[in-house]
């Protein structure tokens, strides 16, 4: 282990942080990418759903609910009670909904939260 | 302690203090001493045995990392191998080491945070800011690996989500390198520090006779001198293949329980990196399992080292697809409650935060 020293110029290491990148970032302006596997929203495939309701039986949170969507009955997910844990999307036997890096989620009153399969349906 | 004798004052300890952590204790001072700590636990209660019983054995998955946020993996860890005791389902050998690699960043994860916020309140901004830079390396990895940040919900019944990535292992080497670079400044800030070493020795002291009356575990044990570990006294998962050393401090004072965690650290990165070289290819996950399996009529009792200590469940199985009755035993929860009064009698009132996070608390934990 390295023990303290007391130099008189020790403090003058500090004066390399000033050519060194900083380690966070300025949020709204800049902000982390989020990575391949990040489960963020979900993306629903209308065509590929079957209207099994797996998704809403193993939601841990009861947050999706089947409606009716044209002739068949699609998901409806409450973002306000999601929990993001991705096994919805993980135990669909279609592949219909997938988990996106989407997190920009927030809103100004609760209906804001509720994504109907059209919503849920398309990209940001 | 009521009393109307003004030589006596009370004042909280949290729930909303910085330094606390959500947990409410009531000190009752006589000048600058402590005569008494009454700890109030019930802040972040949530009633997670409650939720149990409602959700099957895959939905509980998610919910059982709530139970410690900074240590997710090791709460999910137990709650996995209970359930499957009781389902009785197999998990691939590949799934066991992927899972004791994630319980083992899991504990860094844990300490790195634990050093950030004992050099926080012990008034060293420095070693917070290098120790949270750490902490979100390693959550970077969690990410890469898991899909979740904070609560990766990786763990189900029969092996693990996913198989680790192809550059799991490049990934690993560079996290390392850095925590091996930054484990010397945090030497240098903290554990060498003479102001911090003032400030922690014969504080808090715990001998091993009393650690052990007072239900301590994990490394705060340790710290006073007992050779106790779960993973070496009762091996679950892979851990009697894996090569590590049970570190062990003599003292039991605050100074001993830091720098058996700071060494632990570092027995953690060797147990990653061995069973990274032992990890056998294969399946990861048992395909037996479903969202809808049913145990049978059982019970089961299963503990693990995690972070801070042993945690352990008690599953109660009645023949549904949902726990009859589950039992969590969390390793804070004698910590807060009996080690924290006893180590803090007598002490001063600034030594208090100094006591309290040489313990590691998580008052999640506490609560439940």
């Amino acid at each position: 282990m390295k023990t303290m020293t007391s130099s008189f110029f020790e403090p003058l290491k500090l004066l390399k942080n000033l050519f060194k990148k900083p380690m966070t970032l300025i949020f709204p302006m800049e902000s982390l990418p989020p990575l391949e596997y990040y489960r963020g929203r979900q993306l629903l495939d209308p065509e590929k759903c079957v209207g099994c309701g797996m998704c809403s039986k193993v939601c841990p949170n009861d947050a999706i609910k089947m409606v009716e969507y044209g002739e068949k009955k699609c998901p409806e997910i409450h973002m306000g009670k999601c929990c993001f844990c991705g096994l919805c999307a993980e135990n669909c036997p279609t592949k219909a909904l997938e988990m996106t890096g989407d997190i920009f989620i927030a809103g100004y009153d609760k209906t804001f939260a509720v994504y109907d399969p059209e919503k849920l349906s398309h990209r940001e | 302690m009521k009393t109307q004798d003004t030589s006596f004052f009370t004042i909280p300890f949290g729930p909303c203090h910085p330094s606390s952590g959500h947990f409410h204790a009531v000190l009752t001072l006589d000048g600058e001493q402590i005569v008494n700590v009454e700890p109030d636990p019930g802040f972040l209660h949530r009633g997670f045995e409650k939720l149990m019983e409602y959700r099957t054995y895959l939905q509980n998955a998610p919910l059982v990392d709530r139970i410690c946020i900074l240590d997710p993996f090791a709460a999910e860890l137990g709650y996995v191998n209970a359930s499957e005791q009781v389902l009785g389902i197999d998990v691939p050998e590949r799934g066991r080491f992927i899972r004791v690699i994630m319980a083992e960043l899991g504990r860094i994860l844990s300490h790195t945070t634990w050093i950030g916020v004992t050099a926080m309140v012990l008034g060293q901004d420095s070693g917070r800011n290098i120790a949270f830079g750490d902490r979100e390396s390693i959550i970077r990895i969690n990410e890469i690996v898991t899909g979740g940040r904070i609560y990766p919900c990786f763990f189900i019944p029969g092996g693990v989500r996913r198989d680790l990535p192809d550059e799991f292992p490049a990934l690993i080497s560079e996290l390392f390198k850095r925590i091996e670079k930054n484990l010397e400044q945090y030497d240098y800030l903290i554990f060498n520090n003479d102001t911090f070493r003032l400030r922690l020795e014969d504080v808090g002291l715990l001998n091993a006779e009393n650690a052990i009356d007072y239900g301590a575990t994990g490394p705060n044990l340790r710290a006073s001198g007992v050779k106790a570990d779960v993973r070496r006294d009762d091996p679950y998962e892979v851990y009697e293949q894996l090569d590590f050393d049970i570190i062990t401090q003599e003292k039991g004072d605050a100074l001993a329980r830091f720098m058996c965690r700071r060494m632990e650290m570092e027995e953690s990165m060797k147990i990653v990196l061995d069973a990274l070289d032992k990890i056998p290819d294969g399946d990861f996950k048992n395909k037996k399992f479903r969202p809808t399996s049913k145990a049978g009529e059982t019970e089961t009792y299963f503990c693990l080292e995690s972070a801070r200590g042993e945690q352990c469940y008690h599953m109660v199985a009645d023949g549904t697809d949902k726990p009859y009755r589950v039992k969590v035993r969390g390793p804070s929860f004698s910590h807060t409650l009996v080690e924290f009064p006893k180590c803090a009698r007598n002490a001063t009132i600034a030594d208090i935060p100094a006591i309290y996070w040489s313990l590691d608390p998580c008052p999640a934990d506490v609560d439940r």
